[in-house]
C-alpha cells in the first residue's frame, strides 16, 4: 500500500478514534477544570519533597511533544490529560511524577496492566516498583514516579512517596467487568492485560500484522495466561464488541485469516502442536491459544461462556 | 497475485514469515548470494572498556579516540584527519542529527567529538548545527549539504528498535504517521529532499544499549547494558541490522531466551528490500572489530 494511502487511512482512523471516545476534543473550559483537578490530586509537599511549581500539562494532541511515539500507547486508551510535576529536596536529585488521567478506572487499570510484570508493592489499587521507577493506578489515574538520577531513591523511599500520592487520590475505581468472566482456576492474575487495539494485543501476543479481529477503541479486550505443569501455558482472549453483529464479523474475519482450515467447530491444531479454539456468544468473542489438547481448548471456551451466561453479561 | 497477504503468528510457527513479508509487500524472496568478501558492506565496531568510568560518566577523550579509530578504519586511512577529509569539505554546511530522548540520548561527548572533527575540516562554526526535534526549523539543517547521523541503539515500541534509520523521522512534520505497520515506511523519509543523498556518516552509539523494553517511554535500567561501543558505517541499514542482532543476543544473554520485542523491526528489512537504502542481510555485512572485545557477542 502506498504511504499516501496509508496516511489517509490513518487520519480517518485517528478522526474516528477521537470521535468515538467523545472526550478527545476537550473544550478549553473542561480542560482547565481537569488541570485544576490534577493539580489538587497530588500534594505539593510530600514529606520533605516540595513541588517546583512548574507543572506541565499535555493532552491527547500535545502529548507527542513529551514522549514522542510512546504517546500512541496512551492514546490507544481513553487518555485525557497528563500532568508532569517535579519535586525537589535539598541535596537530592529531583523526582518526576507523571500523572495520567485515563478517563476511566478501567483504562487506568489497562495501561497499568500493559507493563505489569513485577510483584505487587501495595500502592493504590495496583502497583509495581523496579528499575528505578514506581508505577501505580488508582481510580481513573495512572501514575509513574521516578528519580532523575539513577539509584538516588531506595525502594522504601519510592513506596513512601507513592503511598502519600495514592492516599491523596480519594476515589477508587473498578477493574474491567470482563475480568469477572475469566475462568479462575490456574489463572495467572498478573498476566491479565486489558486493551482496545490490535497493536497492544501484538505487544503481548503477536497475532498478525493486520487487525484481523477488527479491534478498535469501542472493543474491550482481555488477554490472560493460565499455567499448568511443566511450564505449559495457554492464553485466553475475551473480547466485548459493541454488538452481536460486530462480534460475529470479527470472529469470521479472524477465522478466515488465522484458521481458514477449521470446520464449523472452529478448533484447529497449529504448527506448534497446540490447539486454538474460537467461539462467539452474544457480543463476545472467546479465543483460546496454545492449549495442549483439543479437550482443554474446548473446556476453556465452555467455562468462559458459562461465566458469561451465569453472570448475565 | 498474492500481494497484501496477511501475516499471522502461524507464519512464524511455520518459519515462513520472511517469504510472507516479501509477498505481502510485493517483493521477491531473498536470493541466496555467494558471500564474497568484496561484496560485503563494511561496518566498524569499536569498543573501549574505559569509555565509561566507575562513576558512570563517559570519558570524552576516549570516545574521541574511538570515533577516530572507527572513521579511519572505515575509510582506510591511518590518520583520522585524512579520513575526515574524505567525508567533509570546508564549504559544507553540516547538520549533526542527534537524538535527545532524555533517558538515553546520543551522548553529548559523542556530539562534541563529531563537531570537533568537522570544525577541523575548516567548516565555520555557524555552518554546523547539532539538533534533533528542531531540524525542520533549523537553518543549518534546511540548507545543509552534509549530514552526520548519530543515534543510540535501543528497543523502540513502534519500530522494534530505534537506530540510524529511525533517527530521520524528525525530518517529517507528522512523525506519528510513520508508526503504522511497525514503522515499515521509515526509510522513505531518506528520499525526501531535505536529506536525500546528504548523509556522509552513520554512527550507532552502543555506549549504552537498551536491549529490552516494555513499551512505554520509560528507560528501564534493568535492561540497559554498558556495552561501551560505537558502530560506524556508511550504510544505515547495515548498522541497524547489526544493532538489532546485538540487542537480540543481549536479550538472550540476560533472560536466557529471546523475548520478543514489542514489534518486529521489519523497517530494517523493508529499508533494504523496498527502499534500497542499504543492506539488511547479516551475511552481506562485514563487522570489523577494533579494541576491547570482551563479551562483544557479535
Amino acid at each position: 500500500m502506498e504511504l499516501k494511502k496509508r496516511v489517509v487511512i490513518f487520519l480517518i482512523f485517528l478522526l474516528a478514534t477521537e470521535l468515538a471516545i467523545g472526550g478527545a476534543a476537550v473544550f478549553s473550559g473542561d480542560r482547565d477544570g481537569m488541570k485544576m483537578e490534577m493539580k489538587k490530586l497530588i500534594p505539593l509537599k510530600i514529606g520533605s519533597y516540595q513541588s517546583d511549581g512548574k507543572d506541565e500539562f499535555y493532552d491527547r494532541k500535545t502529548t507527542f511533544r513529551y514522549m514522542d511515539g510512546a504517546a500512541e500507547l496512551y492514546r490507544s486508551y481513553e487518555f485525557k490529560l497528563l500532568m508532569i510535576r517535579h519535586y525537589a529536596k535539598a541535596d537530592h536529585p529531583p523526582i518526576v511524577v507523571e500523572a495520567f488521567d485515563m478517563g476511566s478506572s478501567e483504562d487506568a487499570f489497562g495501561i497499568f496492566s500493559y507493563e505489569a510484570e513485577d510483584e505487587e508493592v501495595g500502592v493504590g489499587q495496583g502497583s509495581e516498583s523496579g528499575g528505578g521507577l514506581l508505577r501505580f493506578w488508582k481510580g481513573k489515574f495512572f501514575v509513574n514516579v521516578y528519580a532523575e538520577q539513577e539509584d538516588s531513591l531506595t525502594k522504601k523511599d519510592f513506596l513512601e512517596l507513592g503511598r502519600a500520592m495514592a492516599d491523596s487520590i480519594k476515589q477508587e475505581g473498578r477493574k474491567p467487568k470482563l475480568i469477572n468472566y475469566l475462568p479462575k482456576e490456574r489463572l495467572i492474575e498478573r498476566s491479565i492485560r486489558y486493551f482496545h487495539h490490535s497493536h497492544i494485543l501484538n505487544h503481548h501476543y503477536f497475532l498478525s500484522h493486520e487487525n484481523i479481529l477488527r479491534l478498535d477503541i469501542r472493543t474491550n479486550a482481555l488477554l490472560a495466561s493460565y499455567s499448568f505443569q511443566k511450564e505449559e501455558k495457554n492464553f485466553l482472549m475475551l473480547i466485548q464488541y459493541p454488538s452481536h453483529t460486530l462480534a460475529k464479523a470479527g470472529l469470521q474475519n479472524f477465522v478466515k485469516a488465522y484458521m481458514p482450515e477449521s470446520s464449523s467447530s472452529r478448533v484447529i491444531k497449529t504448527e506448534n502442536g497446540k490447539w486454538t479454539a474460537a467461539q462467539f456468544y452474544k457480543s463476545y468473542v472467546i479465543i483460546i491459544f496454545d492449549a495442549v489438547s483439543r479437550e482443554k481448548a474446548e473446556a476453556f471456551i465452555q467455562a468462559t461462556q458459562k461465566n458469561l451466561e451465569d453472570k448475565k453479561s | 497475485m498474492k500481494r497484501n497477504r496477511i501475516i499471522t503468528r502461524r507464519d512464524f510457527l511455520r518459519g515462513t514469515v520472511y517469504t510472507a513479508f516479501a509477498t505481502s509487500m510485493g517483493l521477491s524472496p531473498p536470493v541466496k548470494r555467494e558471500a564474497k568478501a568484496e561484496e560485503k558492506v563494511k561496518v566498524i565496531l569499536v569498543r573501549d572498556e574505559k569509555v565509561i568510568d566507575p562513576q558512570g560518566h563517559i570519558n570524552p577523550e576516549i570516545i574521541q579516540k574511538m570515533l577516530d579509530q572507527g572513521v579511519s578504519s572505515l575509510l582506510g586511512e591511518e590518520n583520522p584527519f585524512q579520513a575526515w577529509k574524505k567525508l567533509i569539505r570546508p564549504t559544507d554546511v553540516v547538520g549533526i542529527k542527534s537524538n535527545v530522548w532524555n533517558p538515553l540520548p546520543t551522548p553529548k561527548e559523542l556530539e562534541t567529538a563529531i563537531e570537533k572533527r568537522v570544525l577541523e575540516m575548516g567548516v565555520p562554526k555557524e555552518n554546523i548545527s547539532i539538533d534533533d526535534r528542531g531540524v525542520l526549523n533549523n537553518k543549518v539543517f534546511l540548507s545543509s549539504t552534509a549530514l552526520i547521523n548519530a543515534h543510540p541503539l535501543r528497543t523502540h515500541h513502534w519500530s522494534g528498535i530505534g537506530g540510524c534509520i529511525k533517527n530521520y523521522i524528525m525530518f517529517v512534520s507528522t512523525p506519528w504517521l510513520y508508526h503504522l505497520d511497525a514503522c515499515a515506511a521509515l526509510a522513505s523519509i531518506w528520499n525526501k529532499p531535505v536529506v536525500k543523498g546528504k548523509t556522509r556518516l552513520n554512527i550507532l552509539s552502543l555506549i549504552r544499549t537498551q536491549f529490552y523494553g516494555r513499551g512505554s517511554h520509560f528507560f528501564d535500567r534493568r535492561y540497559v547494558s554498558d556495552y561501551k561501543g560505537l558502530l560506524i558505517g556508511k550504510d544505515p541499514v547495515a548498522l541497524d541490522a547489526v544493532g538489532a542482532h546485538l540487542l537480540q543476543l543481549q536479550r538472550i544473554g540476560y533472560f536466557g531466551e529471546d523475548r520478543p520485542l514489542d514489534t518486529t523491526p521489519k523497517h530494517i528489512f523493508v529499508a533494504d528490500q523496498k527502499y534500497k537504502l542499504g543492506v539488511s542481510d547479516l551475511r552481506q555485512i562485514e563487522v570489523v572489530k577494533l579494541g576491547w572485545m570482551e563479551s562483544s557477542l557479535i
